[in-house]
């Protein structure tokens, strides 16, 4: 088929044109399939492992909960508290600071009386 | 009339030039070498377009934002490229032209160096966390390289050879670093076809092309999107991602890394450098390599490769009825890929449990145009419920994208070369 100047022509695509793409789309697919099923196992292996790792050092079983990870909302709630508290531990603490009292025990070696600015007077 | 008026720059400058000219004359110049090597002299039509083509990509950038820190080194080079001059010049000027300073910045281009170092930037600044919270949005990223795929066809429909089809094919992965990594291979104007003639050189088209499409993701997705979706489907709300530990990072890169390269091993330069610049993030240890590879050096990288990927435009290489071929191939390809995304998670929602329902929209983002996909799954999302983020997830398959393009390249460079 000629249109303009573009050439239509489906024969180009010989059994070599197909083997690429049929073999190299199921490679891309399989492979990344295999990291989801990898990771996907993944999690499990590492919650196993973690119990067997917790039995042996206490000896005797710990009630281990359905899931450990806690999620991303669990995570900002946790983080907010914490910052919350650190601010206003921060204010505390200016606020404390500020306000204190230090008393001094008077010492003449402070004093103003006797400071060299003391004009001497004659006579 | 007056003299002031008399006096006025055009007036100025032409004085002027008689009066060098004169002088030149006198002192036993020859003016005619002299005009004959200037670009006014040399200058075509085809110069022009492109110059006004690269003024048109910066104005892209700067007046819309798209994608500047790329458009813009590129739209310089666009006029670089284009400045005419007379070939029989004494010394080397043009890109091609062999010991010309372009022609050096070039050959990281050509040997595949600096896709290898944007690679290891990105791998530096990527965070695997959604992808290993929810391994199974991967799929997507997988999904979406059929766009690839069907323009690998299209290009051998249209008539280009094997070697050119699979190099203008990966545009339709929306990455433009692995589109010039694989022309680069494939694609050159050196390498030689079966029936002995040389391939065309297509690295200019095929990475201009690539970068266009990407920076009109936010043009180009929406109406698919909206067209392949329900209001209802569009509004799913996914399950919050997990916490996920460095161990875990750090063995999704080394795992990622040996998987890939063990079944796709011409995609090393590509796949080594992303998942290495990720080891360097993750392991915590080596923050200062993990800051210059996703600042500096990303960025040195990105002004080489743009300005000299726009250079390699000359109007006798990029004029010609196969650039625009590229180009409506590459809107194909597109379109395909951002439709097979979406397609494949609606059909897996068929299979998943209510409360894991996926929601179509990120599908779109399993192109690799990072992170720009993804923040349009974001914004189409936002559209339908203002409380719904999917940033977070659209991260997952917009990676999953980049690895996908990535081992496609080198299937491609395996089963071609």
């Amino acid at each position: 088929m000629n249109l303009f100047f573009i050439t239509f022509d489906f024969s180009k695509i010989d059994n070599n044109a197909w083997i690429i793409t049929v073999v190299g789309y199921t490679v891309v697919f399989l492979l990344l399939a295999s990291m989801v099923i990898l990771f996907n196992q993944w999690h499990r292996i590492k919650d196993h492992l973690a119990k067997n790792q917790r039995k042996k050092k206490s000896g005797t079983e710990i009630q281990e909960k359905a899931d450990k990870n806690t999620s991303g909302d669990e995570n900002a709630a946790i983080c907010t508290a914490l910052y919350l508290y650190f601010t206003e531990l921060h204010d505390e603490e200016k606020y404390v600071m500020t306000v204190k009292k230090v008393s001094k025990t008077y010492s003449p070696w402070s004093s103003k009386i006797y400071g060299v600015q003391n004009s001497l007077k004659n006579g | 009339m007056k003299l002031k008026t008399f006096f006025s720059w055009p007036v100025i400058l032409v004085i002027l030039f008689c009066v060098i000219s004169q002088t030149a004359i006198a002192s036993g110049i020859d003016v005619n070498q002299l005009w004959k090597n200037t670009g006014f002299h040399n200058l075509e039509l085809g110069n022009l377009l492109m110059i006004l083509f690269g003024i048109l990509l910066i104005f892209l950038a700067v007046r819309f934002e798209y994608k500047p820190l790329i458009l813009i080194p590129m739209g310089v080079g666009v006029i670089i490229g284009n400045i005419p001059f007379a070939h029989e010049a004494a010394f080397p000027l043009g890109i091609y032209k062999e010991g010309s300073v372009m022609n050096y910045l070039y050959q990281g281009v050509l040997k595949g160096i600096y896709p290898s170092l944007i690679f290891l930037g990105i791998g530096a600044m990527t965070d695997f966390s959604s992808l290993i919270s929810n391994p199974k949005l991967m799929l997507l990223g997988a999904a979406a390289q059929v766009g690839i795929f069907v323009t690998f066809l299209g290009a051998l429909v249209f008539g280009f050879p094997l070697q050119e089809s699979g190099a203008i094919a990966l545009i339709g992965g929306a990455d433009g670093n692995t589109a010039i990594f694989l022309s680069s291979q494939l694609a050159n104007g050196f390498r030689t076809l079966p029936d002995g003639t040389i391939v065309q050189n297509l690295i200019g088209p095929i990475a201009i092309a690539a970068y266009i499409y990407m920076a009109l993701v936010p043009v180009i997705q929406p109406p698919i999107m909206k067209l392949l979706t329900t209001k209802k489907e569009r509004r799913i709300r996914m399950k919050p991602p997990r916490s996920v530990s460095r161990f875990e990072k750090i063995a999704f890169s080394l795992v990622g890394l040996l998987l890939t390269a063990f079944i796709a091993p011409a995609a090393l330069p590509l796949l080594g450098m992303f998942f290495f610049g990720n080891i360097l993030k993750e392991s915590g240890v080596t923050k200062q390599l993990a800051g210059t590879a996703s600042t500096i050096l990303i960025d040195i990288v990105a002004i080489l490769i743009g300005v000299t990927v726009g250079a390699s435009t000359q109007a006798d290489v990029f004029l010609k009825p196969q650039s625009i071929l590229i180009f409506f191939l590459g809107f194909i390809a597109f379109m395909v890929a951002t439709a097979g995304g979406i397609i494949f998670a609606k059909v897996m929602n068929i299979f998943l449990k209510k409360e894991n329902l996926i929601n179509p929209l990120i599908g779109s983002a399993g192109v690799a145009a990072v992170p720009d996909s993804a923040r349009t799954s974001q914004i189409v999302g936002l559209k339908e419920d203002p409380t719904n983020h999917l940033l977070g997830h659209a991260m997952a398959p917009n990676i999953a994208g980049v690895i996908g393009s990535a081992i496609t390249a080198g299937l491609l460079l395996g089963f071609i070369l």
